[in-house]
């Protein structure tokens, strides 16, 4: 394992096509091969993988988008005042959308001038391609919003249901949107006709939703265990029950990450363990038994040969499977 | 100002109508030479100086939690905005000395305290440290008269700013601060010009600490002694004096002439204070405790107490936002200390007999 040890706190980790990236409390972007890049005046608050698979966006507390690369980074948009809270790349449709204040904006990685912005009636949480890449889904207080990403001038399908939604995930088929929720709890709906799913029961808020095994199952975060929601059939999980695996009374599970295309699911605690896991077989394999402080990120590889993880502290580490 | 023990960062609220100084006062925080790091957190982007500090905007997104708790409101955009300053926090190195929260003049100071007990993030890394309220002595009456969210603002806080005195009498200002008193017998007043209190006595006050809940005088909720409006009731003190006055004695002052303002004419919302000098039961109470802010708590804003437990050598201390109750056995009494429970409520439309004889029914 490679460790790091960094002055800030993580605020995201990722796998782009060379290798694991952290974003920073202090604004910085580090690459593992050690390459970085200081261009917020702030805060990372949020980051995705760059469309190209080269590199990663970032959004700021500055109100900046950045896109950082070995060796440079390139100003792509802002957001006059505002934080930059949310942020979701498409390599499919080459789109970038990122939140500021009640603003979804949509911009194209090849071309500049492309930009959209959509107001909501309240401020945006958490935004999030559609595997296509040609509708963003965003969640407020209230709701989901749909939003097809280059129409300049439409009304967005809202998905209504009361409360407070804090984030927003896709399915991998595309066929249902799943909000994290203030009161700890999930909510999701199919698309196709709008029916309801609730999924609740959390000891604790959800941070991370990940899906794995085909997009057969969810995985998330916020119990003590790592729970598992079936997406199976058309239905998904309306009218099926969780699983939970790694249960440990002792600490809670604070992240998760997993690929579609692969069974395996990592899980960070926040008593400072990581854990690897095959749903469908046996055991949990420690990759981090030491405890520490709360593991905040955690990213898998598209390969799944690859965990990247992060504490609260700053200390950090890539696991090669 | 961190709180080192805890870790966590501290969080003023302001509160306070337009014109009462807050900027004035957010202008002097962000420009004073005091070495200090704040992150303030604005309704909007006003004329303010920003140096070594940050200034967010945040966009009063009050909204109630599913969790069954009718009053259960709290402000989302401060959950984002907070969790958001965090990120800057380094390891072991707070990225900020406090946090200041201002709020309009029609804000709801309910919802921005109660963002701090209910969100467990924000609990886990920030520490409600006061509500502090702005008046302008010229115009606090009116605002007071025509404005329940005036009102509500200096019942709620755990200090009051009298900001503006060099505009009205000593007279007036008597009279604005009996007012205040009755309103909110629990927050010191401090009078200001040109809001020019010193920082730290703004900010650091520990208005939710429970161990620094040591100070509950029922005589508070009285004016002062010899101030218009004071009654002398058992807990004034007199009988430790040479004058040797029945309590029922009324006193000449009480027969003033007042004008239309101040306060004979009652407030919806005021402080109630009770106190006993018998031992309680520690189960009647937190029973009686639960229940009063289970089906009242929507009407009481805010209440501090300090209560004699039979058998137990700590004091129970609490404090409570609405139906948001903290408790926990605090420091021993002390060997020469006078053993008493006393406990005031604020709030509105409040039933003070009912109140005294509840409390009174939880002795041991």
């Amino acid at each position: 394992m490679i460790r790091f040890d960094f002055d800030a706190q993580p605020t995201a980790a990722l796998f782009d096509k060379t290798g694991a990236v952290f974003a920073l409390g202090d604004g910085a972007v580090r690459f593992e091969g050690g390459e970085f890049s200081i261009a917020h005046d702030g805060a990372v608050l949020c980051a995705a993988v760059h469309p190209s698979g080269d590199g990663v966006v970032t959004g700021g507390d500055d109100g900046r988008v950045i896109w950082h690369r070995r060796g440079e980074a390139g100003l792509l948009a802002t957001a006059k005042g505002a934080w930059i809270d949310a942020i979701d790349a498409s390599a499919d449709s080459g789109l970038i959308a990122f939140s500021a204040g009640k603003t979804l904006s949509v911009i194209d990685a090849k071309d500049a001038a492309f930009r959209r912005d959509f107001q909501h009636e309240r401020t945006v949480s958490g935004v999030a391609f559609e595997p296509k890449g040609r509708r963003i889904a965003t969640s407020t207080y209230g709701g989901a919003a749909l939003w097809f990403a280059r129409i300049a001038e439409q009304k967005p399908t809202l998905l209504k249901w009361a409360g407070s939604h804090t984030g927003v995930a896709f399915s991998p088929d595309g066929a249902f949107v799943v909000t994290s929720m203030q009161d700890n709890q999930l909510h999701g709906w199919r698309i196709k006709d709008q029916k309801n799913l609730r999924m609740g029961g959390y000891p604790s808020k959800v941070k991370a939703i990940s899906f794995l095994s085909g997009g057969q199952l969810m995985a998330t975060s916020g119990a003590q265990g790592a729970v598992l929601w079936p997406f199976v059939g058309s239905n998904g999980p309306m009218g099926r029950e969780a699983t939970e695996i790694g249960f440990d009374e002792g600490s809670l599970v604070s992240v998760v990450a997993s690929r579609p295309k692969h069974g395996l699911l990592a899980a960070g605690l926040n008593d400072g363990r990581v854990w690897l896991a095959d749903p469908a077989g046996q055991g949990l394999n420690f990759l981090k038994a030491e405890k520490g402080a709360a593991i905040t990120v955690l990213a898998m590889s598209e390969d799944a040969k690859r965990v990247a993880w992060a504490d609260e502290d700053g200390h950090a580490g890539v696991f090669d499977l | 100002m961190t709180d080192t023990a805890s870790g966590k960062t501290p969080v003023t609220v302001l509160t306070g109508y337009l014109g009462a100084g807050k900027t004035t006062l957010l202008n002097r925080i962000l420009t004073e030479d005091h070495g200090k790091r704040y992150a303030v957190i604005v309704n909007e982007f006003g004329e303010i100086g920003i140096d070594n500090d940050l200034v967010v905007g945040a966009d009063e997104d009050v909204f109630e939690m599913n969790n069954g708790c009718v009053c259960c409101t709290v402000r989302g955009d401060l959950i984002r905005v907070v969790n958001g300053l965090m990120k800057r926090q380094r390891p072991g190195k707070p990225a900020f000395d406090a946090i200041i929260v201002e709020t309009t003049g029609l804000a709801d100071p309910g919802p921005v305290a109660q963002t701090f007990f209910v969100d467990d993030e924000v609990k886990a890394k920030t520490v409600l440290d006061s509500v502090t309220a702005l008046v302008d002595a010229k115009h606090v009456m009116a605002r007071l008269d025509d404005s329940k969210e005036a009102r509500e603002q200096v019942a709620f806080a755990d200090q009051i700013i009298l900001n503006k005195t060099d505009l009205v009498t000593e007279d007036e200002l008597v009279a604005v601060e009996t007012r205040l008193r009755g309103l909110n017998p629990l927050a010191p007043i401090t009078r200001a010009q040109r809001a020019d209190v010193p920082l730290d006595q703004i900010l650091g006050v520990h208005g939710f600490d429970l161990e620094r809940i040591t100070e509950v005088r029922p005589d508070f909720v009285n004016p002062p002694h010899g101030a218009d409006g004071h009654v002398h009731d058992d807990h004034c003190g007199h009988d430790h004096h040479d004058h040797d006055h029945g309590h029922d004695h009324a006193h000449d002052h009480e027969h003033h002439h007042h004008g239309a303002r101040g306060h004979a004419h009652e407030d919806d919302i005021k402080g109630i204070a009770l106190s006993l000098d018998r031992p309680m039961d520690g189960q009647k109470f937190t029973h009686w405790l639960d229940k009063l802010l289970g089906e009242q708590g929507q009407n009481i804003l805010r209440a501090k107490g300090i209560i004699d437990v039979q058998g137990e050598d700590r004091r129970l201390v609490f404090q409570a936002v609405h139906m948001i109750l903290e408790g926990d056995l605090q420091k021993p009494w002390g060997d020469k200390e006078r053993r008493w429970s006393r406990a005031v409520f604020i709030g509105r439309d409040l039933d003070e007999a009912a109140l005294k004889a509840g409390f009174e029914a939880c002795a041991a």
